[in-house]
């Protein structure tokens, strides 16, 4: 079933260099439970398609259709995460995973049992009453997910939300985040320009042509698990990777570098 | 060896550990105490025989004792007191109101970009009047007594607020806003949660400022006209060349902002927890 169609949508902005034609016409489809991957050329517009889902951003024209239903955008229905952790410097960890909830007006004693709760699944009891200046990048990068996982949205849009952490920690998050994407029954979208990340964790990848942006390419990914380091071990692994190079043209012969 | 390689060698040698072993000894609370005690106390006494042995003109510069013997005066006939009352009230009461609406008005200025447009270069052009000129008209106004000061600290109080709290929430990270609104956040709630805290820093670093031009407003509007205060005090005694007790008034007002300095201090340890222990100070540039 199709959770979220993204019709013909066009974006373009005007600023001091004239105008920017950012989408041209982008369509896709995400399924319910679906977990798709965005990739495509830096500032090719990925951000953009999310912050128009998010209904932060209007398109000037196309549609959005929500679960059968045609939407302005789904303010306050999704669950988004962004490569900054963008916690609130002035609120402790555990006000920073209230706020979805607090914004909700849930009661604050339900909502911090509830955090508390989170916060110990995912190994950060302990750290609720720290300001977020004091975690490391890993850690404060998972408080965010925490905060995004405790609304409990229907959809999770995560642009590159990892793209700022070493790699093992990256590994571990992603581990994270799959857990909580089985648990949950989540639907994910995320953007990432890590070709290898999109494989491992992705059902299909979609590949997005340079501006004005537009659906290049759609890879189902087929393999045997879906873990970080599961799927990276997968011999099917490396096909679908190479092909996604190919797709994004990235060249890495001496003398063809951009 | 070469010139060069004994230079090379000769380096380390121009480390010069003891200078530091020796400030490490000092820079210690006790020890800072001292230096900044010590200091005064020779200035106190350079001052004072130079007065004594004629170097300076004891009735243009004045004299410690001097000094001493004006406080002891006033402070016994109660009058210290009461001017010290009067001009710390005066000056309390226009940075509080000043700074207050200054901020509040400064925050509600985001609320909508067409006031703020409309209304900015209003605020620029306020902002570039020296404010102490209005000083006489304001007296008009509203006469001779505590409520001139007031308006004259709050007309310099307000509006360095309000410029710092609207900068202030300009400022606020754009990111911040729109993971707030991606939550389903209304503008009011975007208001209370992200943009007043995110300002809040600025505000209050507004305050040690404003604390400053409340003294300025308390003082200068009585030179101008009034009965009692310090600024009175020191107008008065100097028009009579009573220098000791101008520096009766000049000390007493150093130590009222000292004071207020300090629970400034207070008040930005509550409203800022968040911030504490993070000075880049300590940085060995
Ligand atoms: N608010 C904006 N105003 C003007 N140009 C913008 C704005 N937001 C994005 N752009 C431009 O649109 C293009 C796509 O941006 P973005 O969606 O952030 O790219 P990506 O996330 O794919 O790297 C970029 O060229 C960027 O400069
Ligand atoms: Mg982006």
């Amino acid at each position: 079933m199709t959770k979220l169609s993204v019709r013909d949508v066009r974006k373009s902005f005007t600023g001091k260099s004239g105008r920017t034609d950012v989408l041209g016409g982008l369509t896709f489809d995400i399924r319910d439970g679906d977990f798709v991957s965005i990739i495509g050329p830096s500032g090719c517009g990925k951000s953009t398609v999310f912050n128009i889902i998010a209904g932060l951003l209007e398109p000037d024209s196309g549609s959005l259709v929500y679960e059968g239903a045609l939407v302005e955008g789904l303010r306050g229905r999704v669950g988004y995460m962004m490569q900054k952790d963008l916690l609130l410097p002035w609120r402790t960890v555990l006000d920073n995973v209230v706020l979805g909830l607090e914004l909700r007006g849930v009661p604050r004693k339900i909502a911090v049992e509830e955090a508390r709760e989170h916060l110990s699944t995912y190994g950060l009891a302990g750290f609720e009453d720290s300001y977020p200046q004091a975690l490391s990048g890993g850690m404060r990068q998972r408080v965010a997910l925490i905060r995004t996982l405790i609304v409990n949205p229907d959809l999770l849009l995560l642009d590159e939300p990892f793209s700022a952490l070493d790699y093992q920690t990256r590994l571990y998050l992603e581990g994270v985040l799959m857990e909580a994407v089985e648990n949950f029954r989540k639907t994910v979208v995320l953007v990432t320009h890590d070709i290898d990340e999109a494989v491992a964790l992705s059902k299909r990848v979609i590949v997005l042509s340079g501006r004005p942006a537009g659906v290049k390419a759609i890879y189902d990914i087929e393999l045997a698990e879906r873990t970080p380091i599961g799927a990276r071990s997968d011999p099917r692994f490396a096909g679908y990777f190479h092909a996604l190079c190919g797709e994004l043209d990235i060249q890495t012969k001496r003398g063809e570098a951009a | 060896m070469t010139r060069v390689e004994s230079q090379l060698a000769a380096r380390p040698a121009k480390v010069q550990p003891r200078k530091r072993h020796r400030r490490a000894r000092l820079d210690t609370p006790l020890g800072r105490v001292a230096l900044q005690v010590g200091s005064i106390a020779l200035l106190l006494g350079v001052w004072e025989a130079a007065a004594r042995f004629g170097w300076i003109s004891a009735f243009l510069f004045g004299s410690p004792a001097g000094i001493y013997e004006s406080a002891r005066r006033s402070l016994l006939d109660g009058s210290l007191l009461v001017d010290v009352w009067t001009t710390s009230f005066e000056a309390l009461l226009g940075f509080v109101i000043g700074t207050a609406a200054g901020s509040l008005a400064g925050l509600a200025l985001w609320y909508s970009r067409f006031v703020a447009r409309v209304v900015e270069p209003l605020i620029v052009a306020f902002n570039s009047v020296p404010k102490i000129a209005f000083a006489p008209v304001i007296i008009l106004w509203f006469g001779t007594g505590l409520l001139a000061k007031v308006a004259l600290a709050v007309s310099l109080t307000s509006i360095v607020a309000l410029i710092a709290a609207y900068q202030a929430a300009k400022d606020a990270d754009p990111d911040l806003q729109r993971l707030a609104l991606a939550l389903g956040a209304t503008k009011s709630q975007v208001f209370r949660k992200i943009i007043v805290p995110a300002s809040l820093p600025a505000i209050v670093a507004c305050f040690r400022i404003n604390l400053g031009f409340g003294l300025v407003g308390a003082v200068v509007g009585e030179f101008i006209s009034s009965q009692r205060g310090l600024g009175h005090l020191v107008f008065t005694a100097s028009s009579l060349y009573d220098i000791s007790t101008v520096w009766v008034g000049l000390f007493v007002l150093m130590a009222i902002g000292f004071a207020l300095y300090f629970v400034i201090d207070r008040i930005e340890r509550a409203l800022l927890p968040w911030k504490l222990d993070r000075g880049g100070h300590d940085l060995n540039v």
